[in-house]
C-alpha cells in the first residue's frame, strides 16, 4: 500500500500508473464535490476528470509536504465554476441530486425540501454548507480547501446558512 | 454586519464546535436580551440538526480509463489483453499468404474475404472503432 507522496513521486519519475492510485483513491470524493457546485452528475464527472488532468500535468509543482486533496480541490472548483460559467442558467435542475437517502429520523419530505433548498442557492453557498455539514469539515480544513482566511469561512458560512435558512422556511411555511 | 450579525455568526461557530477568539460568554448576553436572534437561533439549529443527519450521494465512477488514456498511461490490463488476439491475427494472416501462395489452387471469394473479416473481428474484440476522430490527442510536447 503507498501513500500519496509515494504516488506522486513516482508519477514525477515518469511512472505514469501510479497517478492512477490517486484517481482511484479520490474520484468518488471529487465527484461529490463538484456535485455539490455544477448539481449535475454527467458535469460533475467531467469536472473532476478534467481536474485529475489538470493535476497531473502540474504535479512537478506539487509541495510533497502537502496533502494532496486540498491541492487538487482548487483546480476541481476552477473546473467545476468555468463549467458553471458556461452552463449558468442552462438547464433545469429538476432531476438534480445532492443528498443521498433520507438520513436516520428524517421523512423523504424533508429530505425533498432540504434537496431542493440547497439547489436553489447560489453554488458558492452550496459549496460551503455542504463541505461543512455534509463532510463535517473544520473550518480551518474548508479555509484551506477553499484558500480563504477562516474568519472568511466563518462569515461565508454564516449567509449561506442564513440563505438555505430562508428557503427551507418558505418551504416548511 | 451589524451587531446581531455578528453575535450570531460567532455563537453559529460555538455551535459548530469551533473556537472564537473574542469572549465566548458575549453571545449568550445579548441572546438573552435580544428577541429576533434567539429566533433565529432556534431556526439555525434546526437546520443544523436537519443537514447533520444527511449524507452525500454516494456513486463510484470509474474516471481512471479515460484519464489514462489521455496522460499517456494506458491501462496495463489493456494492453495485456490486446496482445495475444494481435498475435492470433498475425498467425493467421501468414497463413492466408502461403495459402494464397500455392500456384494452380483457387479457394473462391470466401478465403480473399479473410483478411478483412479478421480485421473487423479485431476491432469488435477490442471495442475500438478505427473510423473514430481524436480529438483529445497532443503532441508530446503540447502536454
Amino acid at each position: 500500500m503507498i501513500d500519496d507522496a509515494a504516488a506522486i513521486e513516482r508519477c514525477l519519475n515518469g511512472e505514469k500508473e501510479a497517478f492512477r492510485f490517486l484517481v482511484e483513491r479520490y474520484q468518488a470524493q471529487a465527484v461529490a464535490h463538484a456535485a455539490s457546485i455544477l448539481v449535475d452528475r454527467e458535469d460533475a464527472r467531467d469536472a473532476a476528470q478534467e481536474a485529475f488532468v489538470d493535476a497531473f500535468q502540474a504535479l512537478g509543482k506539487f509541495d510533497l509536504r502537502r496533502r494532496f486533496y486540498p491541492w487538487f480541490y482548487v483546480l476541481l472548483r476552477n473546473r467545476c465554476y468555468k463549467l458553471t460559467a458556461k452552463k449558468r442558467d442552462a438547464e433545469s435542475l429538476e432531476d438534480a441530486e445532492i443528498l443521498a437517502a433520507p438520513g436516520v429520523g428524517m421523512t423523504g419530505e424533508e429530505k425533498i425540501a432540504l434537496e431542493r433548498a440547497l439547489l436553489s442557492i447560489a453554488s458558492e453557498d452550496r459549496e460551503i454548507v455542504t463541505l461543512k455539514y455534509l463532510d463535517g469539515f473544520s473550518y480551518d480544513e474548508i479555509a484551506e480547501l477553499l484558500r480563504i482566511p477562516r474568519g472568511t469561512v466563518m462569515s461565508r458560512l454564516f449567509y449561506a446558512r442564513r440563505a438555505l435558512q430562508a428557503k427551507l422556511t418558505r418551504k416548511f411555511h | 454586519m451589524n451587531d446581531c450579525d455578528n453575535i450570531l455568526m460567532r455563537k453559529m461557530a460555538l455551535m459548530d464546535g469551533e473556537q472564537i477568539e473574542s469572549n465566548a460568554a458575549e453571545p449568550d448576553a445579548h441572546l438573552a436580551a435580544c428577541e429576533n436572534c434567539r429566533r433565529e437561533i432556534e431556526e439555525m439549529e434546526t437546520t443544523r440538526h436537519l443537514l447533520g443527519r444527511q449524507t452525500r450521494k454516494a456513486e463510484s465512477p470509474d474516471l481512471w480509463a479515460t484519464i489514462g488514456t489521455r496522460i499517456g498511461a494506458a491501462p496495463a490490463t489493456a494492453f495485456e489483453t490486446s496482445r495475444p488476439p494481435f498475435v492470433l491475427i498475425g498467425v493467421l494472416l501468414v497463413v492466408f499468404k502461403l495459402l494464397e501462395m500455392i500456384p494452380a489452387r483457387d479457394f473462391g471469394w470466401a478465403l480473399k474475404t479473410m483478411p478483412f473479416v479478421l480485421a473487423i473481428a479485431l476491432f469488435v474484440f477490442l471495442r475500438e472503432n478505427p473510423f473514430k476522430i481524436n480529438t483529445e490527442l497532443k503532441l508530446e510536447k503540447q502536454l
